[in-house]
């Protein structure tokens, strides 16, 4: 495999949420608004590529019986790095995540790409399949948070759209079913759903 | 991956050298970036009480508009005015807190609420100003403000709740409540 497909397949073939079906909780969870989903997307690649690189320049020493133990301990090792350093100088955006920083070391994207990439791969690939992976999770969540909030709120990252455009005097109501996770789930599938049709080597027999 | 034999004390002292490489790094980040944090926090408690009074400070200039404003009092907070509450109680994840701006009589002329980890756009949203809109020109003289659903807007006493969010909203009633309580003892001793 080419090092430029380890960024592009996550995108659309190999996507962690869409294909894979990884990572849905926190897909379902800070997606109600545009912000958290931006933030929690950075925050997920960079834990991604720094796990992903460690393990893999670990990997020949980690021992297989206790390998699990130890992807969880770097893992959460960054993710609290994370958390503080967010905490310290990025207060307020820390402040939108929440709890959710801490529930990336649950992130199953996060463990799958350890074992099934960086455990037997060179450093320099696993960087960029954990780039790749982050990148492909973000571009579902990004669009996830865009309909939920412009349908569930009538805002965009805060910005009131649909009362500027003066929808709600002439009868325009919100979706309140969009800011509750259900939605979030359906419109996945929806997102599932439209993948495949378009790309039919996707469709299970 | 290499199939090599890893012995058990291999995998033991393996794993101890691991886990006290980790503690070590998060032990120095840890002490090292908490008096930042804790400086965040404190500015940000005086910056939401300046806002409750209608001042607007940045996290820079909070300590100097705190003093020249605020008067901390047992329990509570004064300024020229009225007074201010604080209040404290439970969301859904964990603990959720706020100010409430009273005049003398009681009315409602600031609030301001926030919380650990509530959903954010759910009970997340308590923190907005636009919730926190709702509270002005209610009234915590008789009885405590309370949220509810489908608020009655002529209501002194009721607030709309929030959708998606009812148990952040039964908690930022109970400590309204209790609120009220400090609040009203606070009254009779005057």
């Amino acid at each position: 495999m080419k090092n430029i497909d380890l960024i592009k397949l996550p995108f659309n073939k190999q996507n962690p949420i869409t294909v894979q079906v990884l990572g849905v909780c926190s897909c379902l969870a800070v997606t109600a608004q545009l912000k958290p989903a931006v933030v929690m997307s950075l925050s997920v690649i960079v834990v991604v590529m720094l796990s992903n690189l460690i393990v893999s320049l670990l990997r020949n020493t980690i021992p297989p019986r206790i390998r699990i133990i130890v992807q969880l301990v770097v893992v959460s090792t960054l993710v609290v790095l994370v958390d503080q350093v967010l905490k310290a100088f990025m207060y307020d955006v820390s402040k939108q995540l929440s709890v959710f920083v801490g529930l990336i070391i649950t992130n199953c994207i996060v463990m799958g790409r350890l074992e099934a990439f960086a455990m037997v791969q060179k450093p320099w690939p696993s960087l960029l399949d954990g780039l790749g992976n982050g990148l492909g999770y973000s571009v579902i969540l990004i669009a996830l948070g865009f309909l939920r909030e412009l349908f569930g709120s009538g805002t965009l990252w805060g910005y009131p759209v649909a009362e500027k455009l003066g929808l709600y005097s002439l009868g325009y109501e919100n979706n309140g079913l969009m800011i509750m996770p259900p939605m979030a789930l359906i419109l996945t599938g929806l997102i599932i759903w439209w993948q495949r049709a378009k790309n039919k080597d996707l469709i299970e027999q | 991956m290499a199939k090599k034999n890893f012995s058990n004390t291999y995998i033991f002292i393996y794993s101890a050298v691991l886990v006290v490489v980790a503690a070590l790094i998060l032990t120095v980040v840890s002490v090292s970036l908490k008096p930042f944090q804790q400086k965040n926090q404190a500015a940000e408690t005086k910056q939401m009480i300046l806002k409750t009074i209608g001042i607007e400070a940045t996290r820079d200039n909070a300590d100097q508009l705190y003093a020249q404003h605020i008067t901390e009092a047992d329990g509570h907070y004064t300024f020229s005015g009225g007074i201010v509450l604080p209040l404290k109680g439970t969301g859904l994840w964990g603990p959720i807190w706020g100010y409430l701006a009273l005049d003398p009589a009681g009315t409602v002329v600031g609030a301001i609420f926030d919380h650990k980890g509530e959903t954010p756009g759910l009970g997340g949203e308590i923190s907005s100003d636009k919730f926190a809109q709702r509270f002005i020109g209610k009234r915590m003289d008789t009885q405590p403000i309370a949220l509810r659903k489908n608020a009655d807007p002529a209501s002194a006493h009721e607030v709309d709740a929030i959708s998606g969010g009812t148990m952040t909203s039964n908690g930022v009633t109970d400590m309204l409540a209790k609120a009220y309580n400090d609040y009203s003892s606070l009254n009779t001793e005057h």
